[in-house]
């Protein structure tokens, strides 16, 4: 019966052409709305590293002087001090350990017909690549001994290496990077996280990858400005010797463990770490120490911001608008049909029957509402994706979207479908027979 | 008029009118909501950020690719800040570290005293060995612009500092509510080790790099001086000849590329490219929100639509009966139309309770603004137009039904 009512109910959106297509159309413009901007929110709360999300953890501390402690306030730094990222490092906690920070650098191509350019990067520890997954065409991270000594290597991303090399293998070449002869050792696939949740703070959130790679004991070593904000509570020694000695938070730290509950001994370390800060001077509040890992971490720096979530909200208020709209719809659809109703009630359908048939009759219509609602979907997710390179990187629809489209549209023409469903099921057969 | 047969008539027949009732409702909810952000987003875009005639301004970062020391850098922004002096149609041009609506800069906590144990603000930091004041157009409403004498180079392996400072009205207000601030003294951080500056001129305004919602938006201090030495590059900022800005551009980059000895990388941004940038997600807010409220008022247009004209459908034999009794078309149009008004009144009235919660929550939530009272009433009054030009279609069509016609057939 199942296929039967399926075939009569495709049958019937050709019956009042005019109001089937408005409610078609209804349905599809909500589902549509509903739909682009839960595509937003849904790319940008993604988990991002699902596989290791409850392994990856960023240590924060408090290392603001005493005098102005309030321990109501919010959290008070994002990032971690320069002493701090070396003596995590050494601290050979957890599985791998790296303490990073944003460079812009200028690069000098090899190639005399291409001008020389800024490009963007990060400044990590070798353990980056392996925590973060960065997939690799050519060559490979650099070595321990590399970090150990700053040495003067760069991995590129695949964009850069193809503009200044084309097709070669770049691995091995040389190239000038801020004024110093770099070797490249690597060069990674294309690894655009979204959200960019490595390095949450300075720069945007959902930008393209990264341009290059150095290590961050050459960046160090080169002096290269950071690129992104620094927290300083309280002066530091001018030049750069004097930031590395500072207490400003100006890099940023990741811990990846073994397990997901090794949470609790990396903890006790950073508060074992804090303490013994403590007796020499620093870190004095005595706030708590932070650990958050990648999901809380997105939580915590607002990787979906307000905006978004209400979008989102008065798009499902307008679905729900359209939703009222459908019933009435579907209500005149199915009132002129009493007699058919009467008719099909006297040769023997029982009411669960009638109910059936004009509910898979009203699925019917939420599934052409669905498929224009996808189009339309795909047309506002372009519209929406013009307004800059970082929002079109979110505004695509994946798999899982897709069916939530027609989910979403045929539970809502079965949720208008229900009230007008029940009342041609009260039809009398007798009174609808007596007045033809 | 007769309201009561129409009450007594659409409480037999309920579903119909509760329905339209609800699409009005949650439409006039949504509606308000959505009309009152878009406005006020408007409004946050649309603020001055204190420069004058901000078509002409624009940004160029230099970076030089030479590694010379701090005094090479600093002979090298003096002669890049001369060499675009010297393009025609520039009218002034600063070197300085920061531009409003850029998003990204300094900041700086301000105190009064520095021995108060929290700062009194948060500040964004300018500085510049060129006049701001002259290039931006700056308004100075109370003391003077910096005397030549106290502008200061700041080599950053040094601890050498400036000494003077202006700072907006709203900074001024806060920091010494009622009380001229020229001749004062402030502090960047607190302690001992906060530095001591004496405020000797206060502008108009001037907009922070975020260019914050919050009063904090115009909390800004200009300090005279250049820092150098730390990295082989500089911002300026120039003014151009109005109308000019387009052809300045492109000879300053001109001009710059061939004086300089080295390789040298430049990013040219206007001030309208920043104000586009900072409020873009503002912008697309604002026509989602737009593109939404038209959608809103045509869906429940055709939703009021089709339910009239069902009920047309439905009581063609009544409407005939009346007809015939005597009932003038002007009645029936009118019957319909008083219906459907007390339906949307109803509806207007569900309207402005659901928005006045659905505002509640974008509050509480969302820590949106509130609702201004008159968005609603507004809103309402839209509705109740809305509903009288969608009935009148179908209630036309039923004052025309021929009652002839109507009576006869069964």
């Amino acid at each position: 019966m199942f296929s039967y009512y399926f075939k009569l109910g495709v049958r019937s959106l050709r019956r009042n052409p005019a109001l089937t297509a408005l409610m078609v159309l209804t349905l599809a413009i909500g589902v549509a709305a509903s739909v682009s901007t839960l595509t937003i929110l849904h790319m940008m709360s993604g988990d991002p590293i699902p596989q290791k999300s409850e392994r990856l953890f960023v240590p924060i501390f408090d290392v603001a002087p005493v005098d102005n402690y309030n321990p109501a306030e919010k959290l008070r730094e994002n990032q971690v001090t320069y002493p701090d990222v070396m003596n995590l490092l050494k601290s050979g906690q957890g599985v791998r350990r790296t303490g990073l920070y944003g460079i812009s650098a200028p690069i000098e191509p090899p190639r005399k017909d291409l001008p020389a350019f800024s490009a963007q990067g990060v400044a990590p520890t070798r353990d980056f690549f392996a925590m973060f997954e960065v997939p690799f065409v050519r060559g490979q991270a650099w070595s321990a001994q590399d970090d150990e000594r700053g040495a003067d290597v760069i991995v590129l991303s695949r964009a850069i290496a193809e503009k200044l090399f084309g097709e070669a293998n770049p691995v091995g070449q040389r190239i000038n990077v801020m004024g110093f002869p770099f070797t490249i050792v690597g060069v990674t696939d294309k690894w655009e996280p979204k959200p960019r949740y490595y390095k949450l703070v300075g720069g945007e959130q959902f930008g393209d990858g990264e341009e290059f790679f150095i290590p961050l004991g050459s960046a160090i070593r080169h002096e290269t400005t950071h690129n992104g904000g620094m927290n300083c509570s309280e002066r530091s020694d001018p030049g750069f010797e004097g930031k590395l000695r500072s207490n400003c938070t100006w890099l940023q730290f990741w811990f990846e463990t073994e397990s997901a509950g090794d949470r609790a001994q990396l903890q006790s370390y950073i508060d074992s770490y804090a303490a013994e800060q403590r007796k020499l001077g620093r870190m004095k509040r005595a706030a708590p120490n932070r650990l958050f890992n990648v999901t809380e971490w997105m939580q915590e720096r607002e990787v979906v911001d307000k905006d978004t979530r209400l979008s989102a909200w008065l798009a499902f208020g307008f679905l729900l608008l359209c939703l009222v709209n459908t019933i009435g719809l579907l209500l005149a659809k199915f009132s002129v049909r009493a007699a058919e109703v009467g008719i099909r009630r006297a040769l023997g359908a029982s009411r669960r029957e009638i109910f059936r048939q004009f509910l898979i009759e009203s699925a019917v219509v939420g599934l052409a509402g669905g498929v224009l609602g996808l189009v339309l979907a795909f047309g506002a997710l372009a519209l929406i994706g013009m307004q800059s390179s970082e929002v079109a990187s979110l505004a695509h629809m994946d798999l899982t979207m897709l069916a939530f489209t027609f989910a979403l549209s045929v539970l809502a023409a079965v949720l208008a479908g229900l009230l007008p469903t029940w009342r041609a099921c009260q039809v009398t057969p007798a009174i609808q027979l007596k007045s033809q | 008029m007769e309201i009561r047969p129409i009450l007594s008539a659409l409480l037999r027949n309920k579903t119909g009118a509760i329905l339209v009732a609800l699409q009005v409702a949650l439409s006039l909810a949504i509606l308000a909501n959505a009309l009152h952000i878009v406005s006020e987003r408007r409004h946050v875009s649309s603020r001055p950020t204190g420069v004058a005639d901000e078509h002409a301004v624009f940004s160029i970062d230099v970076r030089n690719l030479m590694s010379g020391g701090p005094e090479q850098m600093l002979a090298t922004q003096k002669r890049e800040a001369e060499v675009i002096r010297a393009v025609p149609g520039v009218v002034a041009v600063a070197n300085v570290n920061q531009i409003p609506l850029s998003q990204s800069g300094w900041n700086n906590s301000v105190a009064v005293d520095r021995k108060q144990v929290d700062e009194t603000a948060p500040s964004s930091f300018y500085f510049s060995p060129d006049s701001l004041v002259k290039t931006w157009g700056l308004k100075l409403v109370e003391g003077r612009d910096f005397l030549p004498g106290e502008y200061v180079d700041v080599n950053t392996n040094t601890n050498d500092l400036p000494h003077h400072v202006i700072v907006t009205k709203a900074l001024a207000e806060k920091m010494w509510p009622g009380v001229p601030a020229t001749g004062k003294n402030m502090y960047f951080g607190t302690g001992e080790d906060a530095i001591e500056v004496r405020v000797v001129g206060v502008v108009e305004r001037l907009q922070t790099q975020n260019a914050e919602v919050t009063p904090r938006g115009e909390y800004a201090s200009i300090a005279p001086m250049r820092r150098y030495g730390d990295f082989a590059g500089a911002k300026y900022t120039v003014r151009a000849e109005p109308g000019q800005r387009e052809r300045v551009i492109r000879e300053v980059e001109a001009a710059l590329r061939k004086a300089s000895p080295t390789p040298i990388i430049l990013e040219s941004t206007t001030l309208d490219q920043h104000r586009k940038e900072r409020y873009r997600a503002d912008m697309a807010l604002s026509w989602m929100l737009v593109t939404v409220s038209v959608l809103l008022l045509l869906i429940t247009a055709s939703g009021i639509v089709g339910m009239a004209s069902l009920w047309v459908t439905q009581r063609r034999k009544q409407i005939g009966v009346r007809r015939a009794l005597g009932a003038r078309k002007m009645d029936i149009l009118r019957y319909f139309i008083t219906e459907n008004f007390m339906i949307t009144s109803a509806g207007v009235a569900g309207g402005v309770l659901l928005g006045v919660a659905l505002n509640q929550l974008l509050v509480t939530k969302l820590e949106m603004a509130r609702l201004p009272l008159e968005y609603l009433v507004s809103g309402g009054v839209i509705f109740w137009l809305l509903g009288v030009i969608a009935v009148y279609g179908p209630a036309w069509r039923a004052a025309s039904i021929s009652p002839a016609l109507a009576t006869r057939s069964a």
